[in-house]
């Protein structure tokens, strides 16, 4: 699998390995994230995509290899929102402790006026919202975003991907995302990683230009989705 | 020149009236709904006292007295230095009784919660405890202390905390594990932790915890205030069956009962406006 050479680098993992038991779920993966780099994993359910993204965030430990991510603020949005029900929108994104101004996050994130809703009283694209916002408020270096708009409808999950683009446009973080909807993996990706099934390796990586990723719809954007389609199905 | 015509309003005005009688419509619907409770509140103390009544003509007289001659002793006694004193002692001992209650059982069950080896060791002493009847601690603390308040406290206490323990012990099972890695991955503090996501959903266990425990320790003092204390109203009861005076067994019984269901209502009025914090009311 090639690299692109690229930009400072954020975070270099180096032959990862992870196996539950007897059970191998990770081989060998090698992956560089640069500064401001969007990365997204594809892959078949099952192939330890969300175990990577928990190694990295600290929740699992490797078996083995080497993960260069120093001092490196992790913002994750879990896929679901994962909000304390007895607390409000203010209270449950400041709850991470936050450096970030807490007005300014909540009108880029179209939360403004919702700060003193209960979680249960919002909808699920608004929750997902304060799970980003909860994300965001940290200014992290590294967003990771773990099927975060799974059970979005599409026009709420274009909204969104929308406003995290435009954070990124500003703010340049680095972001590392899994998905299944390869629609989102373009729109979210400079490079885009394919792994194999278990134990899983990355087979592929493909960059992905700054013109395909913002013309959805066109001609270029539908052939990378079938040639994604058609690496996925290779194996 | 626009004319409306009669019985037809606006959009905007009929929609007015509409809101303002769904309003007027709820508040009588609440009303109504206050004003059934305490009717059927009343009905049911009425039936009770007829009860009663029914009971002291049929039974004999001298146990079972007619209520109106012991809401007269209960008037006149509530007053009474010596049962103003006597249930002050009372008091104190449940109160005593349900914070070492709360305290002990709250922290035990969070260490046993977490841990469940912690859990299968300590099971059997509290299924122990859970079994072990009043009476069997009444011999030992006796020998043990004798007469006096220590006695009632530890009996409550030791009889209570098995509820306490274990009802904790199943909030904690209760954590949301998705919240704690939340709250990892952002690196919270502990002290947040506890009090954000902890205390949040233990908050409905605790409560439930005194919602039991207030009514049972009121029993368990008084009987054992009964049997081994040296002052307080199970004393003042056991007082009044020595000399026969039944109206005064029933009077000091009901006063037992009222300040029960008075310290029940006003703990649970106190942790409903503290647990609103926590919870979603």
């Amino acid at each position: 699998m090639e690299n692109i050479p690229s930009m400072d680098v954020c975070l270099k993992v180096q032959g990862l390995n992870k196996s539950f038991g007897a059970l191998p779920v990770l081989k060998d993966w090698d992956i560089e994230l640069g500064k401001g780099e969007r990365l997204v994993i594809l892959g078949p359910s099952g192939c330890g995509k969300t175990t990577f993204l928990r190694i990295l965030s600290g929740l699992e430990k490797p078996s083995g290899g080497v993960i260069d991510k120093d001092n490196l603020k992790i913002g994750f949005v879990f896929q679901e929102a994962r909000l304390i029900p007895w607390r409000n929108v203010e209270h449950n994104i400041k709850f991470v402790d936050g450096q970030r101004d807490m007005k300014e996050i909540l009108t880029r994130l179209k939360l403004t006026g919702f700060e003193h809703y209960l979680p249960f009283q919002l909808s699920g694209g608004m929750r997902q919202r304060v799970n980003l916002a909860r994300a965001l408020i940290i200014q992290p270096d590294l967003l990771i975003l773990d099927e975060a708009f799974a059970s979005l409808d599409l026009k709420i999950k274009m909204e969104i991907i929308e406003d995290i683009h435009q954070l990124w446009l500003d703010e340049h973080f680095s972001i590392i995302s899994v998905t299944h909807d390869l629609k989102e993996a373009v729109l979210l990706a400079d490079k885009i990683v394919i792994s194999t099934a278990r134990p899983s390796r990355l087979k592929r990586m493909i960059p992905v230009p700054p013109e395909i990723g913002r013309k959805i719809g066109s001609s270029v954007f539908l052939k990378m989705e079938s040639d994604l389609v058609k690496m996925i199905c290779e194996d | 020149m626009k004319v409306s015509l009669p019985g037809k309003q606006s959009p905007f005005f009929k929609g007015e009236i509409n809101s303002l009688s769904s309003k007027t419509w709820r508040i009588v619907k609440c009303r109504t709904k206050a004003f059934l409770n305490a009717l059927q509140i009343a009905v049911g103390i009425t039936l009770v006292i007829l009860i009663w009544q029914g009971l002291a003509l049929t039974v004999n007289k001298n146990i079972i007295p007619p209520p109106w001659e012991t809401l007269r002793l209960f008037w006149v006694e509530m007053f009474s230095a010596n049962i103003l004193f006597a249930t002050w002692q009372t008091f104190s001992k449940v109160v005593l009784a349900l914070l070492f209650t709360m305290i002990v059982g709250i922290l035990l069950g969070l260490l046993l919660g977490l841990s469940d080896s912690l859990y299968e060791i300590c099971r059997p002493i509290i299924m122990l405890i859970q079994a072990v009847p009043v009476i069997s601690w009444l011999s030992l603390v006796i020998f043990a202390w004798g007469i006096g308040w220590k006695g009632p406290v530890y009996i409550a206490s030791i009889s209570l905390l098995p509820i306490s323990i274990l009802t904790t012990v199943s909030g904690v099972r209760n954590l949301d594990k998705n919240l704690l890695e939340m709250a990892r991955v952002y690196r919270v503090t502990r002290q947040k932790i506890l009090k954000d996501i902890y205390i949040g959903t233990l908050m409905p266990f605790i409560v439930a915890i005194l919602d039991v425990s207030i009514g049972q320790a009121w029993k368990v003092i008084l009987v054992t205030e009964y049997l081994c204390g040296g002052k307080g109203l199970g004393v003042e009861i056991l007082m009044a069956r020595m000399n026969i005076d039944f109206p005064r067994v029933w009077a000091v019984t009901l006063i037992a009962v009222s300040l029960g269901i008075i310290m029940e209502k006003s703990v649970k009025f106190v942790l409903w406006k503290i647990s609103r914090r926590w919870m979603f009311v």
